[in-house]
């Protein structure tokens, strides 16, 4: 009896000692065909993974046991064992897989393959391919509500956010954004659904409920050209309060006020900025930087890029480990 | 008939050169697959504080333009530049003042360096140009002297001769342009790490 006590004591304690929290970032490098791990505790690389072809879209599967990366030029996605930082299988998509999502429990995964306007369905535990989903010309953002009824499929070419029933696998609603939506992001409560326009420079918010924009968040940066304005990758923080906006060619990060919808401050990164992650603990934000080839840290508390960390070619997108 | 095939072969190649050019209408000449940006703005690579106040200092101040010039050549890998930049500022009393005047000297040079590569990228163009039409005139002239009878195996020996080096010098060009689409990028890396060395030591 006194023994569990004691035992248990000193699991508290173990846990209690451990050092900062060590996390690995797995970016993916479209041009030299590898995977970039990143230590979280030194902020350094510690390894590079040789992928398939035009690696971009890149996720841990829930258990945190693998890494799957979308080789778009090779037609499938790779997984990675992350205890051996190896390819060791391959799950079938549909031609040009870009990105992904998956449910929440973490056992269906969704394709959008850019080439053939469907999204593919993946049964992750026997991975095998359940199907496809007919949708808009060039499907390119994917995002899953939060309680996993709604999936959501942002359309290049015909500027739509399509709402899909996860249940049926059919389309209940389009809305309409500004041009070339590229991603998607919930708020972590479901309220608001953030959609990306490269082209048009902005980002929408809709109410998920209603299917309908409820506002706009504009970016401007005194000095450069609005075309040089292109947003792309979407991060919120867990309360919801505030949103972190890539804005590619204009090499910075945007931080918003997600309670206003406006922008608080520009954080210059890289060249290209495209994708994000958090750290667990949301208390770092690491970024993608595409022509300068860099990594960024930003330190969300202070709002401050803190550290660069070079990479490989053309770094498009990143995963966080769970644990 | 080898040399019939072969003249085939070389308008095609010539045809569709012609048609490689110009993804942009906007830049008829500009022969990269990377997409043409005339000038990089101040406001893509930096974030510091304004530069309206030290716009050409750099050219009256000695030891920074001879800083600039050894950090924007390509020979200086971008490693040592960042060091440089760091020693430079460390040992400077006005460390916000240097470093606005060192970037405004490497912006200038950096963009001007890249405006010379891209004008040059596009003259090589337009003699690609004119070098395919000879290869296509070239080749009309040799079928016309293979058809011709009794066929005059001199001209024919000649004029082939001179055709395999048109060819030769064209796809030798055709490899280099390739290789320098890649310089403006390149050139923005080097602006864009250089100046946000500047802007953390000044910070």
């Amino acid at each position: 009896m006194w023994r569990d006590r004691l035992l248990s004591g000193l699991v508290a304690w173990l846990a209690a000692a451990a050092p900062t929290q060590a996390y690995d970032a797995y970016v993916s490098n479209e041009k030299s065909n590898t995977v970039t791990v990143i230590d979280t505790e030194k902020w350094g690389v510690t390894d590079t993974i040789k992928v398939g072809q035009r690696p971009r879209g890149i996720e841990f599967t829930r258990d945190g046991r693998f890494v799957m990366v979308a080789v778009g030029d090779d037609d499938r996605i790779e997984m990675i064992d992350t205890a051996t930082r190896k390819v060791v299988d391959t799950l079938p998509s549909g031609p040009d897989p870009e990105l992904f999502v998956q449910d929440a429990a973490g056992k269906i995964l969704y394709v959008a393959n850019e080439n053939d306007n469907t999204v593919t369905v993946i049964d992750l535990g026997r991975r095998v391919r359940l199907g496809d989903i007919q949708v808009g010309v060039e499907p390119e953002g994917m995002t899953m509500s939060p309680d996993g009824k709604i999936l959501i499929n942002t359309s290049e070419t015909t500027n739509m956010a399509h709402f899909i029933d996860t249940s049926t696998r059919q389309i209940v609603a389009n809305v309409l954004v500004d041009a070339r939506p590229r991603f998607a992001k919930f708020k972590s409560d479901g309220s608001e659904l953030w959609v990306s326009s490269e082209i048009g420079g902005t980002v929408s918010v809709i109410d998920p409920a209603k299917h309908a924009v409820t506002g706009k968040i504009e970016f401007n940066i005194s000095g450069l050209r609005r075309e040089a304005i292109q947003p792309v990758g979407i991060d919120i923080t867990k309360d919801g309060k505030t949103g972190f906006v890539a804005l590619g060619p204009a090499n910075r990060i945007a931080i918003i006020d997600a309670a206003t919808h406006t922008v608080t401050k520009y954080l210059l990164v890289g060249q290209r900025v495209w994708h994000m992650a958090f750290t667990p603990d949301e208390k770092y934000l690491l970024t993608t930087n595409g022509v300068s080839n860099d990594v960024s840290v930003i330190d969300v508390a202070a709002q401050k890029v803190i550290k660069t960390i070079q990479v490989g070619e053309l770094p498009w997108g990143i995963a966080m480990s769970p644990r | 008939m080898n040399w019939r095939i072969a003249t085939g072969a070389l308008l095609a190649m010539a045809a569709s050169t012609q048609d490689g050019f110009a993804a942009d209408p906007r830049y008829p000449d500009w022969p990269c697959a990377q997409a043409k940006v005339p000038e990089i703005s101040v406001a893509a690579v930096w974030a510091g504080p304004s530069l309206d106040d030290v716009q050409d200092k750099w050219k009256d101040d000695a030891r920074i333009s001879a800083l600039v010039a050894k950090l924007a050549a390509r020979r200086t890998p971008v490693t040592d530049a960042e060091k440089d930049i760091k020693e430079f500022l460390a040992g400077s009393s006005a460390k916000v003042a240097s470093g606005k005047v060192l970037f405004s000297g490497l912006f200038d040079t950096l963009n001007a360096q890249r405006s010379s590569v891209m004008m040059g990228l596009e003259r090589v163009t337009r003699k690609q140009r004119e070098a395919a039409e000879k290869i296509r005139s070239d080749s009309i002239d040799l079928q016309g002297l293979q058809s011709a009878s009794p066929p005059d195996q001199i001209k024919i020996d000649q004029l082939s001769n001179q055709l395999l080096w048109e060819t030769r010098i064209f796809e030798d060009r055709r490899s280099v342009v390739k290789y320098v689409c890649e310089v403006p990028t390149e050139i923005d890396q080097r602006l864009f790490a250089l100046g946000r060395t500047i802007q953390q030591e000044i910070e």
